[in-house]
């Protein structure tokens, strides 16, 4: 009687996922099979053309590339989101949340606007050649928004706080004692940091980067908006296909390759995860 | 902190940690206030571009819009998300492909969801607007809300339930009176967070929306107005939307205590 | 011979809290020296200090004859087994043990031989490869107590190291720590807030007392000439019959007196103190009557409420199995005496 019950109650919101988000993504993973149409549309005939074309040259080097941009930004976002939970943790307590809460307070206000913001403060007349006008710096600053630069550090901006609060979990639960006693049996601090804090803490870290990784390398707001018109990443690559080339197989075939390359990380966190716990059993 | 040395490191990388998050957004908010817009020069506050934007008619249209799109997909997605969360929690065993199911709106990129969702509408011809902007926003929001309900029911002692019905409450009854109020906190608390999540969203509205300026959102309008550049109107709408997203924050903040407390 | 660690008028305050109020103590070479006192009194904080996880507000300490009192806890001959072990969980047990070694830059061949030596000692060597999540509470303490020594300090800290044990585990391990300690020969000061492991296990005790010293001496100076009233109540159990202090007595409020051997210096209202095991029925130098309350049979012998005219609180005695036979039985009238040189008197 409780399972049909339940069955019942879930029956509408599971038909909803089946019916807009199951079978609309096996759809344009299918897609990718198929040929494009002459006048943008699909010419149902199977081909494996657009997955090669994914990997051709040019477009295999937009796709190295927005992995290349996507891992800078997980480091760069891995290792200042760590350092910056790290100090937050060896705050006093009572401290302690509210500098959590301050540190993620931007993640909750719009991700364009937030975007927007570097534009404010890299523009040609943006804050910060003001500021190096007014420290006397004269002649031209080089180019400073729609650069990699600039998707960078708006990338990196959008997801710190993100591995502040991954970082932050495993970091308060350590027990204090553990790098005491590594420092009572002779470590330096720097040696208890890399052999015990570090490696106990390191699948939240893992999960932070990964999730960063994968948020920025099919990211289509950020490059658009600071990477100027030229600038291609996977995202923009898929938007393009969709929106302006109207190739729409080879648009699916990048998510699709999208898609296998999320899913991977994603695996490969949570094995870095199980491992860091030592596959804890109780005995 | 024995040692001084790292003492002053932590606070240096707390002083250039949260410069890095906050000088961005302080310079807008500032901006918006500048009686001449420009970054170039202070001339004075002034709150002439919140006046302008309450002139400016697409971008209220857009407004109306999103809360149009929030509301019905909120409503919707409040439904049918705290049913589901319900009916999980009630089947006697765990089925890992309902737990995918439920688990990945949460985490499919947005750009593969808003491509998927196009292809499907115009493949099936579905004529594509408001509806299917709210369409989409149910599916993700639905997830949401189940996730917040969820984690109530995981403390909620299903005995009651079997207690009221041996006092001799019909079902019905049991639902409304025992069920309904231990998880409506954090119905509340979910649907606030699918509201948010609404207004906020963007690519999937862009690639849902069809074409013409009848079902613009808030997002897509800030996007194209961005793409041109900094405007002081943009300064001042941009603090406004951060305004309302600390609100909405700061009451799903209160509810979540009076739920813990309860 | 110069002592290896000596304390000296050493302070410790956190805020208005003075965890540790002018401390000073000298502890010889080899010594298994206790640490004892309620929650709170400072124990834990001392331990820290000589660990070096605490810097002292005022005092020093020498190891050696040498000041470490600002040397860091990693270049400090002297290792601490943690109140919760706080063994490494990504390590297993034989990775534990060779952690401190590692931190020595010892060659690989004396960290393996040194590491099996000492899991053989603590009879771990079978569950080396084990990590702290798969061991049982006793195993645990064993490894932690296996990391700290396999470095050979010159001083052990042990920070309540039965304390997370069942009271079986317990009395095993009390032997088991006396018999390591002797066996390696090295200094241990153990902290403590339960005065019989203090007692079986320490040949020196030191009682703390919101953050002072109130007593230092063996076991037996301590259970049988306790320098204060705390002592006395702390160590052990403890009649006090409060009263008047003459000269060679006190006199108790029903007018009856209670001898001492030798004049004390107390003046003044005050108190008479005197052990169960020393109680016999039957009168004695110093005698009361009254009647029984209670009987508690405790396996080896048995005790004995008695409520006298003498004092509020009734006397405690503890027969042994054989005087048990014919004990009184509860409201029987009884005759309870004990020798002067068994009782002590300190101010009320
Ligand atoms: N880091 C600290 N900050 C503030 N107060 C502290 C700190 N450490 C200890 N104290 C205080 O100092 C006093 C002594 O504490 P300590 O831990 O040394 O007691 P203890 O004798 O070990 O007690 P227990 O038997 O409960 O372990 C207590 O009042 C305690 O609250
Ligand atoms: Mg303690």
């Amino acid at each position: 009687m409780r399972d049909r019950g339940s069955a019942f109650l879930m029956a509408p919101a599971l038909a909803w996922l089946a019916g807009l988000m199951v079978v609309p993504c096996a759809l344009v993973l299918a897609l990718a099979f198929f040929r494009r149409g002459l006048y943008g549309g699909i010419d149902w005939t199977f081909t494996l053309e657009n997955l090669a074309l994914v990997f051709d040259p040019l477009y295999g080097g937009i796709l190295l590339n927005s992995a290349r941009i996507a891992g800078l930004v997980a480091l760069i976002a891995a290792v200042a989101g760590y350092a910056a939970a790290f100090a937050i943790v060896s705050r006093p307590r009572h401290w302690q949340p509210v500098l959590l809460f301050l540190a993620v307070l931007p993640f909750w206000s719009n991700y364009l606007i937030r975007t927007y913001a570097w534009i404010v403060l890299l523009n040609r007349e943006g804050l910060i050649v003001q500021a190096a006008r007014w420290l006397g710096r004269d002649g031209a600053l080089p180019q400073m928004l729609y650069t990699e630069g600039a998707v960078i550090a708006g990338l990196v901006y959008a997801y710190l706080p993100f591995v502040i609060l991954a970082c932050y979990a495993p970091l308060s639960r350590l027990p204090r004692d553990l790098a005491e006693a590594s420092r009572d049996l002779g470590g330096s601090g720097f040696t208890t940091f890399r052999r015990i804090t570090l490696p106990l803490t390191l699948p939240g870290l893992a999960v932070g980067a990964v999730f960063v990784f994968v948020l920025s390398v099919g990211n289509f707001v950020t490059p658009a908006l600071l990477g100027g018109g030229q600038f291609q990443m996977v995202g923009t690559l898929v938007y393009a296909q969709f929106l302006t080339a109207g190739d729409w197989p080879f648009g699916a075939a990048l998510a699709m390759v999208l898609m296998a390359v999320m899913m991977l990380l994603l695996v490969a966190q949570t094995w870095v995860a199980e491992r860091g716990t030592g596959g804890r059993r109780d005995a | 902190m024995p040692d001084s040395g790292a003492g002053r490191l932590v606070l240096l990388i707390l002083a250039a940690v949260f410069a890095f998050l906050y000088v961005p957004i302080a310079v807008l908010v500032g901006l918006s206030f500048n009686a001449s817009g420009l970054p170039t020069a202070w001339t004075g506050f002034s709150t002439r571009w919140y006046a302008a934007l309450l002139q400016n008619g697409e971008i209220l249209g857009a407004a109306r819009n999103t809360l149009i799109v929030a509301a019905a997909s909120t409503a919707i997605a409040t439904l049918l998300g705290t049913a589901l969360a319900v009916g999980v929690e009630l089947r006697r065993r765990r089925s890992r492909g309902i737990e995918a199911l439920i688990f990945a709106p949460m985490i499919i990129p947005d750009i593969v969801l808003a491509i998927a969702l196009l292809s499907f509408f115009s493949l099936l011809r579905i004529p594509m607007g408001l509806h299917t902007i709210v369409m989409a926003h149910v599916v993700f929001n639905l997830a949401f809300v189940c996730a917040v309900v969820r984690a109530r029911l995981k403390s909620f002692d299903w005995s009651i339930v079997e207690a009221s019905s041996d006092l001799g409450a019909s079902l019905v009854t049991t639902w409304v009176r025992v069920v309904l109020p231990v998880i409506a906190p954090a119905i509340v608390a979910g649907a606030l967070l699918a509201f948010t999540l609404s207004v906020d969203e963007f690519i999937i509205a862009f690639f849902t929306a069809g074409a013409g300026r009848a079902s613009i959102t808030l997002p897509m309008q800030v996007y194209a107005m961005i793409r041109f550049g900094v405007t002081p109107e943009i300064n001042a709408l941009a603090t406004l939307v951060m305004g309302a997203s600390l609100v909405a924050l700061a009451l799903a903040q209160r509810l979540n205590r009076r739920t813990l407390g309860a | 011979m110069r002592p290896v660690v000596e304390i000296e008028g050493v302070v410790r305050r956190f805020g208005s809290v003075t965890a540790v109020d002018g401390v000073s103590l000298a502890i010889a070479e080899g010594a298994f020296f206790a640490l004892l006192g309620a929650s709170g009194s400072g124990k834990t904080t001392l331990l820290r200090m000589l660990a070096g996880f605490e810097m002292p507000d005022a005092g020093r300490i020498l190891l050696d004859g040498a000041d470490i009192t600002r040397t860091p806890p990693n270049r400090r001959p002297v290792n601490l087994m943690f109140q919760s072990y706080a063994l490494f969980p990504h390590m297993t047990v034989a990775q534990n043990v060779a952690y401190g070694l590692e931190m020595e830059r010892r060659p690989r061949a004396e960290i393996r031989a040194r590491v099996a030596e000492m899991l053989e000692t603590v009879q771990l060597l079978p569950l080396a490869g084990r990590r702290p999540d798969q061991l049982s509470g006793g195993q645990r303490q064993r490894v932690a107590l296996a990391r700290a020594l396999v470095k050979r300090p010159r001083v052990l800290l042990l920070d309540e190291p039965l304390g997370a044990l069942d009271a079986k585990l317990r009395g095993q391990m009390q032997l088991e720590l006396k018999r390591l300690q002797h066996e390696v020969g090295i200094t241990f000061i153990v902290v403590t807030h339960d005065q019989d492991e203090a007692l079986v296990m320490a040949d020196r005790i030191a009682i703390l007392r919101a953050g002072r010293l109130e007593q230092v001496g063996t076991p037996r100076e301590v259970y049988e000439s306790p320098a204060t009233r705390y002592a006395a109540d702390f160590i052990g159990q403890m009649n006090f019959l409060p009263g008047h202090a003459l000269p060679g007595g006190l006199r108790l409020p029903d007018g009856g007196l209670v001898r001492v051997a030798g004049e004390g210096p107390v003046q003044g209202e005050a108190v008479a103190a005197v052990r169960p095991e020393r109680i016999r029925l039957g009168p004695g130098e110093n005698t009361l009557t009254g009647t029984v309350r209670a009987l508690a049979y405790h396996g080896l012998d048995l005790q004995l409420q008695v409520e006298t005219p003498a004092a509020a609180e009734p006397v405690t005695l503890r027969l042994t199995a054989g005087e048990a036979e014919t004990a009184p039985g509860i409201g029987e009238r009884v005759t309870l005496g004990w020798a002067a040189r068994d009782t002590r008197i300190f101010p009320a």
